[in-house]
């Protein structure tokens, strides 16, 4: 199940790309300050990646925070879907102030066994930081593992492409 | 250690001229070409995108390892020697050698099942071609991703570089990270096709990264070494280290972080 929690805020500045990408795998650390557009692009206010899901975000593991840049405006949070993901399933509460994605929280997870619980320990937190500093950044292209054509079409690749296709 | 700072705030009144994208299926992935046009006119800029891309469809008929007819299969089963071959192969082998040599042996075209596979290479040569093509047909700036190995020149905009986004490996929609890129960045792991990467040791898949990319100037052997660091993790790691030139940054299984320092994240 491919569709998770992204925004793709495809700046109208010449010829570039601005990608605001978050994911599941995060818990309610500190967000990178002002890391924002400062509401560049065709902001998407409130809205925060798949609707609430199956979620039970009533029972944050770790409670979430707000974010330390208050990005001014009300701030809208939306649980996502549990998903799927390498070791188990998780869910998302995202929120959202103005454009700008505040806080990513993971109130479910959900892991196949001791293992993959031990695993999920250790990477999320790990690559949290990673996710959130993600949120405003300009990119021109997506390095990665080969994809195969099939895939290419639901990659971030191929969303950058479709901006300045011709 | 890595080194991470702050995002700049983006700056939504950038000038910058028009990018222009085309993407095109070869060597079973899509190869996405970004070009800053400059003052080519739209059919010299077709024409130019014509022939960068029959690069690409070349390379694939020569380093098919799927066609059985393909030059570089009939050097596998042995029917034929690399000088009966198209120059072309043993410009790669020769290169394969050097990256072999440069990872310590991790990454060993010679070493994998079925003969002589240059794959962890040759996609990334083969971007390097298209690129020439580009550089040479007058175009201000360009940047090459073949299926996720990119090279590059000139400047998307004036004063900007390059800017990558490094793939998460858990998560297709995500980013693990976003580099500026001078030449050239490549990216090896198992998360899109399977565990395809051989130890060369071994002959078996191996699992010592979830995530491996190597920068610098060139494409080929970046190429290679991200899939020497995938397939050997720490340990080739610290081969590519040594490597002037090449940086890495490696994504361990478990989802911790390690680099040979020389890559600066721009997040």
């Amino acid at each position: 199940m491919k569709r998770a929690a992204w925004y793709l805020v495809a700046g109208t500045v010449a010829g570039f790309a601005g990608v605001v990408v978050f994911h599941s795998r995060a818990t309610p650390a500190a967000q990178p300050a002002a890391a924002g557009t400062g509401g560049a692009g065709p902001a998407q206010t409130g809205q925060a990646g798949p609707s609430a899901g199956s979620s039970p975000a009533s029972q944050p593991s770790q409670p979430a925070r707000s974010s330390p840049a208050s990005a001014g405006g009300p701030a809208h949070s939306a649980a996502g879907a549990t998903e799927q993901f390498g070791y188990g399933k998780l869910a998302v509460k995202v929120t959202v102030s103005g454009s700008r994605v505040v806080n990513v929280a993971v109130p479910v997870l959900r892991t196949l066994d001791p293992t993959s619980q031990q695993i999920s320990d250790q990477a999320i937190p790990m690559l949290k930081s990673q996710v959130l500093a993600a949120d405003g950044a300009q990119i021109n292209g997506v390095s990665g593992a080969t994809f195969t054509s099939q895939a290419y079409v639901n990659s971030v690749q191929a969303a950058l492409d479709k901006l300045h296709l011709k | 250690m890595i080194n991470r700072r702050m995002p700049a705030p983006t700056d939504p009144g950038q000038e910058g001229p028009p990018l222009v994208t085309y993407a095109e299926t070869a060597m079973g992935t899509v190869f996405s070409l970004t070009l800053v046009p400059g003052g080519l006119p739209g059919r010299g800029l077709r024409s130019v995108l014509g022939a960068a891309c029959a690069t690409l469809h070349r390379a694939d008929a020569v380093f098919s390892t799927w066609d059985r007819q393909s030059p570089v299969s009939r050097l596998r089963r042995g029917e034929a020697l690399l000088g009966d071959l198209p120059p072309e192969v043993a410009e790669v082998a020769a290169e394969c050698q050097a990256a072999r040599r440069a990872s310590g042996g991790w990454f060993d075209p010679w070493a994998m099942p079925g003969g002589f596979d240059p794959t962890g290479l040759v996609k990334g040569w083969a971007v390097e071609r298209a690129l020439a093509v580009l550089r040479r047909s007058g175009i201000a700036a360009a940047m090459v991703n073949g299926g996720g190995d990119l090279a590059a020149f000139g400047s998307p905009a004036p004063g900007r570089r390059w800017r990558v986004g490094i793939r998460h490996p858990w998560r297709a929609d995500a980013l693990a990270g976003i580099i500026e890129v001078g030449a050239a960045v490549a990216t090896s792991g198992c998360y899109e096709r399977g565990p395809h990467l051989i130890d060369p040791a071994t002959g078996l898949a191996s699992g010592r990264a979830a995530s491996a990319t190597v920068t610098g100037p060139s494409l080929a052997m970046a190429d290679a070494l991200a899939t020497a660091v995938a397939v050997g993790g720490d340990d080739a790691l610290a081969a590519v280290g040594r490597v002037g030139g090449y940086a890495a940054y490696l994504i361990r299984p478990d989802g911790s972080e390690t680099g040979t320092g020389g890559i600066t994240f721009v997040s």
